[in-house]
């Protein structure tokens, strides 16, 4: 047990855990925001995918990974904005609008790889940026505690500063209270004026900003490449994530900290020997179990009421 | 009736033009950018139909499309989201695969047998969520999108410690004994026996939903649970019946196409053919007997790309935009729910009445 | 200011799209500052008036006038332009919100890109002490009683400088002591000048809060008076209509068997609808007995017990002899319940399923119509073919869908199939409701056919000349419970049973 908690403590376990925690909590935010709104975006996988791509295709064209990012933003911003189109322009359903995102999501970066380098598989042909890690002056320099929260990667501090900021959007602003309203009772936000279609729009596309940030990291955070199907239904688990957190900024936060630390198990338990393939499995069996001891405490609530 | 029938052709018509509409707009823009655009647009429209041989690509192609579309049809039928159908596919093949190596099996029973096995160990990744939905209420869609994976890579490992054939280089099984194979229909495809399995699938599927008394009870429980409620009939049971068949039928189409198309096993990620499938299932609007068409359609789209791969520097993942954007565009209330179009469907079919 | 009439009404009609005439040639005038109540049956248009006087929807004839000038009805700016709340019968409050945050939804007051909450609260603890409504401003609204979260309406209603406030049924869902602390406010709020419009079933809250009524019968103004220049009789004829006699039904025999019987039955529920209270009733095979009442007496709740969706809280219930006192929906339906539900499409049929589907559910094991597993499609064609001729179903075909029927139509295929075989038991909701004179005919007669064949028959409609004309009985309920037990004689017309139903008399 103590042999744990020193591994915990670690600065390198916790350097791992944020790592992987970070492409799930900015992904699980942005559904957060889409769910809030009534329209949980399923096509989160697809535009995290599209925002590895452009990230990667920017940054090589430009030589600035900055602005590699900052496409990947703006698309994935404009494919929550489409989502959002289909689902209020058109009539489409959100679960089939999300799931036809990511199949076109799919094809369509295959298709810009091919296009780009001439291989479908993998960008090293092209010279791609990485988005840099950040040395905390100050705060680095304090024994023990140092190690662990400074010298993370800059969309780290990004995604764990925007739980307070989403949690306080959702809470504070007029956009927020339109959104869970909008979210909770169509009708009874129509009556006071708050226009569902509206809500929705923004909320779907800032939900794709978020996504694209987590798309960016994983093709631009540690490495400098991006590979056909790269996410590998990390927008899946941050759908699950979403789930867990029960509708909060902070539950959603503590939910991808747990599927991080279940990754870093797994990734830990790989380099002991134990075999890859099972503890890949961990991330995905996690928020399964979770999921549903948390459906069947609600039910047996619900029970015990009536 | 004759009206009747007019109506439901002029359904078709529009669903037939908004496909060709979608299709144009993806391609055109395509075609442009190549030196002979109409050589593109001829290539992935005709060309599909030039040969026998290509002609026999696009069952080969409709095989799994069928049995999926059938599998995702009878789940949503019974108004479940369950996407499991992806994981069922990989798992079949998988124990299919594992069935054809480990067991000592010869002669007639070998093939069947492997299939069997690779339905019922395939049913699991439709089962599980389908199960955790009807017993504690957690969502089956959430469940089946994250345990898809979860089987996938407990099916990796499987493949990797149990199925590895050392020699290979790769990653991928001992071969699979000549016993356990489908047999070739068609010289120069690999097209096989599996697609008649799916054609009578899918007939058989379209008899039960259509023509037996639980299929009956399923399409009411989906389609109403209110009513279902009001005559009395176990929900619980329906649902997972028909979680249960989806499963068999997804696992089945696994294990055929691996069976079929291959002589080791070595998919190490999802195939992918599921999504195909729920494609299909919504094509189809959820009939067991035009998921037949709906499958060969999909599978003339995706041999018109692979020849657009083939002869030209067009990637076939053209398709994959092509069906998603197919996806949308059928699915679109904004369209199929327009009230000009529900009022003409209207007219065609009250005239019938008023005469 | 305005002298003259707040709102005038002149010659306003209202038809839907689908030939509903809902409402013709409607004029009256609200003053200025008084409280003006609407009154009528279900269906009488009180609905589609406050719709257009809301700007939800634009007349189709006529013009409305406020302050004397003609408004363009029908803009989403009406109602804020002109100064009108409205508080609805079901609330349009969003659940998860606070008190505060429902009532500033959609006109924030902001401080950068902030909601001001310091400023917002006030603003509700100021129009909650002006308008002496106290509430929680903090408080989730869902935690919320009923009668709070009505406050919380009427101040959402009152926080955009209101000047004519509208209440659709608002005490429907309130106690005693609630309705008559609502209308000590409503008083205090005519008192500073506010123009209520109050629509209401219960003519004793109408007399005891209104000065003027109009009432609405069948799309039209029968009349608009001073509540002082008229009594309660009056009033309700002009709710109710002519005293025309309607030929009734004659039972074979009164000394049938009893079938049904409930001894002191009552459910627990939050919605009024649901809750009955000490129902003691029975019913003789070839009896029917009509429940009248308005809606949300207790009649749902009566249907749920009777039919296994819910379970009472105490008191029993015998079908036959047996106890069905906690017996589940399949069990009441072995035991020969037939159940034409209110709600067609939701618990009748299932709407996108063909006729024939829809004709034959719930029949499983009919050897006639299966063959081990398989259904036999010849047999069910015929079998349809039959109920749809014996009913008069206006059908293409067997394999259309239920919802491409007319609502007549889908109704006499339902009581084809629930009718079928010979229930001992039928639970008629509605039957008749939105169908057209000829489908309604027919539904009369099989239901009569059914009580002529042994069934015990309790008939739930709003429609009281059909309960006249079928009934042998009439339970009236209020409030959960029955506050009239009456034969069915030739005497027996619409005003005698309104003041049992308005709540102005109880006979033991």
């Amino acid at each position: 047990m103590i042999e744990f908690f020193q591994a915990i403590a670690d600065p390198a376990v916790v350097a791992t855990v944020l790592r992987v925690m970070t492409p799930l909590l900015l992904a699980a935010l942005g559904v957060l925001i889409s769910d809030r709104a009534g329209v949980l975006n399923i096509g989160m996988e697809g535009i995290m995918l599209s925002g590895a791509l452009i990230g990667v295709l920017v940054s090589a064209a430009t030589a600035n990974p900055f602005l590699g990012l900052f496409a990947a933003l703006i698309g994935g911003g404009m494919l929550g904005a489409l989502m959002a189109l289909f689902i209020n322009g058109l009539g489409t359903q959100f679960i089939i609008t999300g799931i036809a995102l990511n199949m076109a999501a799919l094809a369509a970066t295959t298709l810009g790889l091919f296009l780009a380098t001439g291989d479908k598989g993998m960008s090293g042909a092209l010279q791609s940026g990485v988005l840099p890690n950040i040395d905390i002056p100050l705060l680095g320099g304090i024994p023990v505690l140092g190690p662990l929260l400074s010298g993370h990667h800059m969309l780290t501090y990004v995604a764990i500063l925007a739980v307070p900021t989403v949690a306080i959007m959702l809470a504070r602003t007029p956009f927020g209270l339109h959104i869970r309203a909008v979210g909770s009772d169509p009708k009874a936000a129509a009556a006071a004026g708050v226009s569902r279609n509206r809500v929705q729009f923004h909320a779907l596309t800032l939900s794709g900003v978020f996504g694209g940030a987590a798309g960016a990291y994983l093709s631009m955070g540690y490495v400098s490449w991006f590979a056909q199907n790269m996410t590998a239904g990390r927008g899946f688990i941050a759908l699950a994530a979403e789930v867990m957190g029960m509708g909060t900024a902070w539950g959603t936060f503590a939910a991808a900290a747990v599927l991080g630390i279940a990754e870093t198990v797994a990734i830990t338990m790989q380099t002991k020997g134990l075999p890859n393939e099972l503890m890949q499995m961990i991330p995905y069996i996690v928020p399964a179990v979770m999921l549903t001891v948390y459906a069947a405490r609600r039910q047996a609530k619900a029970r015990s009421n009536s | 009736m004759t009206r009747s029938i007019l109506a439901g052709l002029t359904e078709f018509a529009l669903t037939a033009l908004v496909i060709v509409l979608v299709i144009l707009a993806v391609l055109v823009p395509v075609a442009l950018s190549q030196p002979d655009p109409f050589e593109v647009l001829r290539l992935f429209v005709l060309g599909p139909f030039g040969t026998i041989r290509h002609m026999g690509n696009i069952l080969e192609a409709a095989t799994p499309a069928m049995m999926t579309g059938l599998a995702a049809t009878i789940i949503f039928r019974a108004g479940m989201f369950n996407l499991g159908v992806e994981g069922s596919f990989f798992l079949g093949g998988l124990a299919a695969a594992a069935t054809a190596v480990l067991l000592p099996l010869t002669g007639f029973v070998a093939t069947p047998a492997a299939i069997l096995v690779g339905a019922l160990v395939g049913s699991l990744a439709c089962i599980v969520p389908g199960y955790l939905r009807v017993r504690f209420g957690a969502s089956e869609m959430v469940n089946s999108l994250v345990l898809n994976f979860a089987f996938l890579f407990a099916g990796v490992y499987f493949l990797n410690y149990v199925l590895r054939d050392p020699n290979a280089g790769a990653l991928m099984s001992y071969k699979l004994p000549a016993d356990f194979t489908l047999d070739r229909l068609l010289q120069g495809t690999r097209l096989h026996t599996g697609v008649i399995i799916a054609f009578v699938a899918c007939i058989l599927g379209g008899i039960w939903l259509y023509g037996t008394r639980s299929g009956l009870n399923v399409r009411i429980v989906g389609s109403s649970p209110g009513f279902a409620s009001h005559l009395g009939l176990a929900s619980s049971k329906l649902l997972m019946q028909a979680q249960v068949a989806g499963g068999l039928i997804a696992g089945m189409a696994g294990a055929i196409e691996v069976l079929g198309l291959y002589s080791r096993f070595s998919w190490t990620a999802l195939p992918g053919l599921g999504w195909t499938g729920i494609t299909v299932a919504i094509l189809a609007r959820e009939n067991p007997f035009l998921v037949i068409p709906a499958a060969l359609f999909l599978a003339y789209l995706q041999v018109g790309g692979d020849m657009l791969a083939r002869n030209l520097d067009v990637p076939s993942e053209i398709v994959g935009l092509v069906t998603a954007a197919i996806l949308l565009a059928v699915t679109a209330a904004a369209i199929f729910r327009h009230p000009a179009f529900l009022r003409l469907i209207r007219d065609i079919k009250g005239q019938e009445r008023g005469a | 200011m305005a002298e003259g009439p707040i709102v005038s009404f002149r010659q306003v009609g209202k038809t839907y799209p689908n030939g509903t005439v809902a409402l013709t040639d409607a004029s009256f005038d609200i003053r200025r500052g008084s409280i003006h109540a609407i009154c009528g049956e279900n269906g009488a248009g009180k609905s589609t008036l406050m719709k257009i006087l809301f700007g939800l929807e634009s007349p189709s004839a006529g013009q409305v006038f406020i302050d004397g000038a003609a408004a363009d009805t029908a803009t989403p700016d009406f109602a804020g332009k002109h100064g009108i709340g409205m508080v609805h019968q079901h609330f349009s409050l969003v659940p998860i919100l606070t008190v505060t945050e429902n009532i500033i939804l959609g006109h924030e007051p902001r401080s950068s890109i902030f909601i001001d909450r310091t400023k917002a609260r006030r603003q509700v603890v100021e129009l909650s002490e002006r308008f002496d409504l106290a509430v929680d401003p903090d408080a989730r609204t869902d935690t919320l009683s009923v009668a709070a979260q009505q406050k919380v309406e009427i101040l959402k209603a009152l926080s955009r400088d209101t000047r004519l406030l509208i209440l659709d049924e608002p005490t429907a869902v309130l106690s005693p002591p609630e309705i008559e602390e609502l209308f000590n406010r409503l008083r205090d709020l005519r008192a500073a000048g506010m123009t209520i419009l109050f629509i209401s079933h219960k003519l004793h809250e109408v007399r005891a809060l209104a000065e003027t009524v109009t009432v609405l019968r069948a799309g039209k103004v029968v009349g608009t008076t001073p509540l002082a220049e008229v009594d309660d009789a009056e009033i309700t004829r002009m709710v109710m209509g002519r005293d025309v006699d309607v030929p009734r039904r004659q039972r074979q025999t009164t000394s049938a068997p009893v079938v049904l019987e409930l001894a002191k039955v009552s459910t627990r529920s939050h919605d009024p609808a649901d809750r009955i209270e000490d129902i003691s009733l029975s019913i003789r095979a070839d009896e029917i007995v009509g429940i009248a009442g308005v809606d949300g007496s207790g009649q749902r709740g009566l249907v749920s017990v009777l039919s296994g969706l819910m379970h009472p809280a105490s008191g029993s219930i015998r079908l036959s002899g047996a106890d069905m006192s906690r017996a589940a929906a399949p069990a009441w339906r072995k035991a020969g319940l037939a159940y034409l539900p209110a709600d067609r499409y939701a618990q009748g049929g299932t709407a996108s399923l063909s006729l024939a589907d829809n004709a034959i559910a719930g029949t499983d094991g009919d050897k006639a119509l299966q063959w081990g597993p398989f259904l036999r499609r010849g047999a069910i064609r015929q079998r349809v073919q039959q109920m749809i001729a014996d009913y008069a179903v206006r059908a293409g075909g067997t394999g259309e869908r239920l919802d491409s029927l007319s609502g007549g139509n889908a109704q006499k295929l339902i009581a084809a199939r629930e009718l079928a075989g010979s229930p001992k038991l039928l639970i008629a909701d509605q039957p008749t409701r939105g169908v057209d004179v000829a489908a309604a005919a027919l539904l009369h007669g099989r239901i009569d056919q059914a009580a002529r064949n042994g069934a015990a028959v309790l008939l739930i409609t709003a429609d009281l000349d059909e309960l006249l004309r079928l009934a042998d009985r009439v339970l009236v309920l209020f409030n959960g419970r029955i506050v009239a037990d009456l034969a069915n004689h030739a005497g027996l017309t619409p005003a005698a049973l309104g003041p049992y139903m308005l709540g102005l008399e109880k006979a033991s």
